[in-house]
């Protein structure tokens, strides 16, 4: 979105009150979406559920094309359609809805930083396994981010996607890393979180901010996600306090719903929490 | 890059060889055990093994900031400067491919830059997931508002201490510095981020402050201001050679030319031979006669 077009749409965010039919529309669930796609939206709807605002989850096969930014996943709200955590962030707050209006000037800063750390090592971290690792995209990747399409294009689609992500991580300097390395990261990457969190219930002491949606939407995700292997799963599992931490969201902001209802339901392919 | 070394109280540079630059491989730290290592993370995982760590007397939880804020800069700072010095037109033609090419030699400079140009904006595309990404004002907006934010944060997080952890330097300091510096110092003719950046009173003395602790000698020079000097005496430190080189060129291309219009006619040398031999010919001649 240009700048303008934000400014604009924020104004008439403000003016409007969250509706009862705001959509959330990500991959097919079952077949389609992928280990990153499935940690995003799951940051996203736990972040709206931390607000206490309702929506419903939708899942189209072509929910990447819809999206504005390419990206999934993205909100329809009203005659509005916003994508990715941080744009819908701005987007509720100009709505009035904000979960980081108590920390100050410092403590701002470092969730943001944490957050850039989650997008900078965890995220690319889970494109690289899931489109560099060859194992990894031949049998899971390339067949379900194409099963909704027919032969030929479903080749050519899983392919296409597989080049650019390598692309990406040919130009940010991960191309040369080996899959050790990358665990190696998501350790680091955890071990940080872990030591920010500490023994506090959530990043921020007693209140849950967007940080602790994207970092439990990932986590979440990881732990629960069946794999080729379960490296990247035992990585997390070492952080005792990230595992609580997890629970402790799961607990709290998705218990009430029916496991069974998919609206409600966080987990993909695995069962719950181990 | 040099940075860290710096701070540890080592210092390399091999800043301008045009062949690693042409592989992608510089930043380099050439070492005796290992050969030569390109990579920062890895500059800085040698350095470690050596025993040399910046970080040692952080905490856990200031080990973590680190890498968060690492993560800060290279998703929100890192493209606007990128875009700064690499895309944007004026400055990428004015200040970039000047001085890169007056530093490297010919007939790489005519190469180099461009190709650096390229590459800087494939990066830029593939790191926002755009293909179709065209320089622009939009573009220009967007990555400078999140610059601005970046720098903010940086300035809350900084406050009025003197290093990001104390009183000591550590990593994240050479991070910040080593993307904050040059905006500071180049001089360029579309200076948004470098705005900015002044009106962060805490982020600019932090800068100064390491400048002249850590680089005393860089401290008083800008690459701006030398792109726009005249040629003087320093010039003829950088190169001792340049006018023997010039007169021999110019000596070389003179007969050059005349050699060719020689052979080629244009230019005839009539000779006119001295009396004495006149006279000689003369008295051979008459004699052939008898």
């Amino acid at each position: 979105m240009s700048l303008a077009a934000e400014a604009f749409v924020s104004q008439i965010a403000a003016a409007e009150p969250w509706p009862e039919k705001a959509t959330l529309y990500q991959p097919l669930k079952e077949d389609q979406i992928l280990l990153s796609d499935s940690a995003s939206s799951l940051a996203v709807q736990t972040f709206l559920r931390m607000c206490g605002l309702p929506v419903q989850v939708s899942c189209c096969a072509n929910a990447e094309y819809m999206s504005p930014s390419g990206k999934v996943p993205f909100i329809h709200v009203g005659n509005q359609v916003v994508s990715e955590l941080g744009p819908i962030v701005q987007f509720i707050k100009a709505k009035g809805h904000s979960l980081s209006d108590g920390l100050d000037d410092v403590q701002r800063a470092e969730m943001k930083a944490y957050m850039e750390l989650v997008n900078n090592m965890l995220l690319t971290a889970e494109l690289y396994i899931q489109w560099c690792d060859d194992y990894t995209a031949t049998e899971i990747s390339r067949p379900r981010y194409s099963s909704p399409y027919s032969w030929p294009l479903n080749h050519i689609l899983a392919y296409q996607k597989q080049w650019e992500v390598q692309r990406k991580m040919n130009a940010i300097g991960w191309s040369g890393k080996s899959l050790e390395q990358v665990y190696e990261d998501v350790s680091q990457c955890c071990q940080a979180l872990s030591q920010r969190l500490g023994t506090q219930p959530y990043f921020f002491n007693k209140q849950p901010t967007e940080l602790d949606a994207l970092v439990f939407g990932h986590l979440f995700t990881i732990l629960t996600t069946q794999l080729t292997n379960d490296e990247l799963a035992e990585k997390v599992k070492s952080y005792t306090n990230l595992l609580s931490f997890c629970h402790r969201i799961e607990h709290t902001y998705f218990k009430e719903h029916d496991r069974e209802s998919q609206s409600g339901s966080p987990h993909h392919y695995k069962g719950s929490l181990p | 890059m040099e940075k860290p070394y710096r701070l540890m109280g080592q210092a390399s540079t091999d800043f301008w060889n045009p062949l690693r630059r042409a592989l992608g491989t510089l930043p380099a730290l050439k070492t005796r055990e290992e050969g030569s290592i390109s990579q920062p993370s890895k500059i800085i995982i040698h350095l470690r093994k050596q025993k040399y760590n910046a970080d040692y007397d952080l905490s856990a939880k200031e080990g973590a900031d680190t890498l968060a804020f690492v993560s800060l800069l290279e998703e929100k700072l890192l493209p606007a400067l990128i875009y700064t010095l690499w895309i944007d037109s004026k400055n990428y033609v004015d200040v970039t491919r000047c001085w890169y090419a007056e530093n490297i030699s010919f007939p790489l400079n005519f190469l180099l830059p461009n190709r650096m140009h390229c590459q800087q904006l494939e990066k830029l595309r593939l790191m926002r997931g755009d293909p179709v990404l065209e320089p622009g004002e939009q573009l220009e907006k967007e990555l400078c508002r999140d610059a601005f934010e970046c720098m903010t944060l940086l300035s809350q997080r900084l406050g009025s201490q003197k290093f990001f952890f104390g009183d000591s330097p550590s990593s994240l300091d050479a991070y910040v510095f080593a993307h904050l510096a040059p905006l500071l110092k180049i001089k360029l003719p579309n200076g948004k981020l470098q705005q900015h950046l002044n009106s962060l009173n805490n982020l600019q003395q932090y800068c100064t402050n390491i400048l002249a602790l850590y680089f005393p000698s860089d401290a008083r020079e800008t690459p701006g201001r030398k792109i726009h000097a005249q040629p003087d005496s320093s010039d003829l430190d950088n190169e001792p050679h340049k006018r023997r080189n010039q007169i021999l060129s110019v000596l070389f291309a003179v007969g050059a030319m005349l050699g060719y219009a020689i052979l080629t006619g244009i230019v005839t040398i009539k000779r006119e031979r001295p009396q004495l031999k006149n006279s000689g010919h003369d008295d051979g001649d008459e004699e052939d006669e008898d």
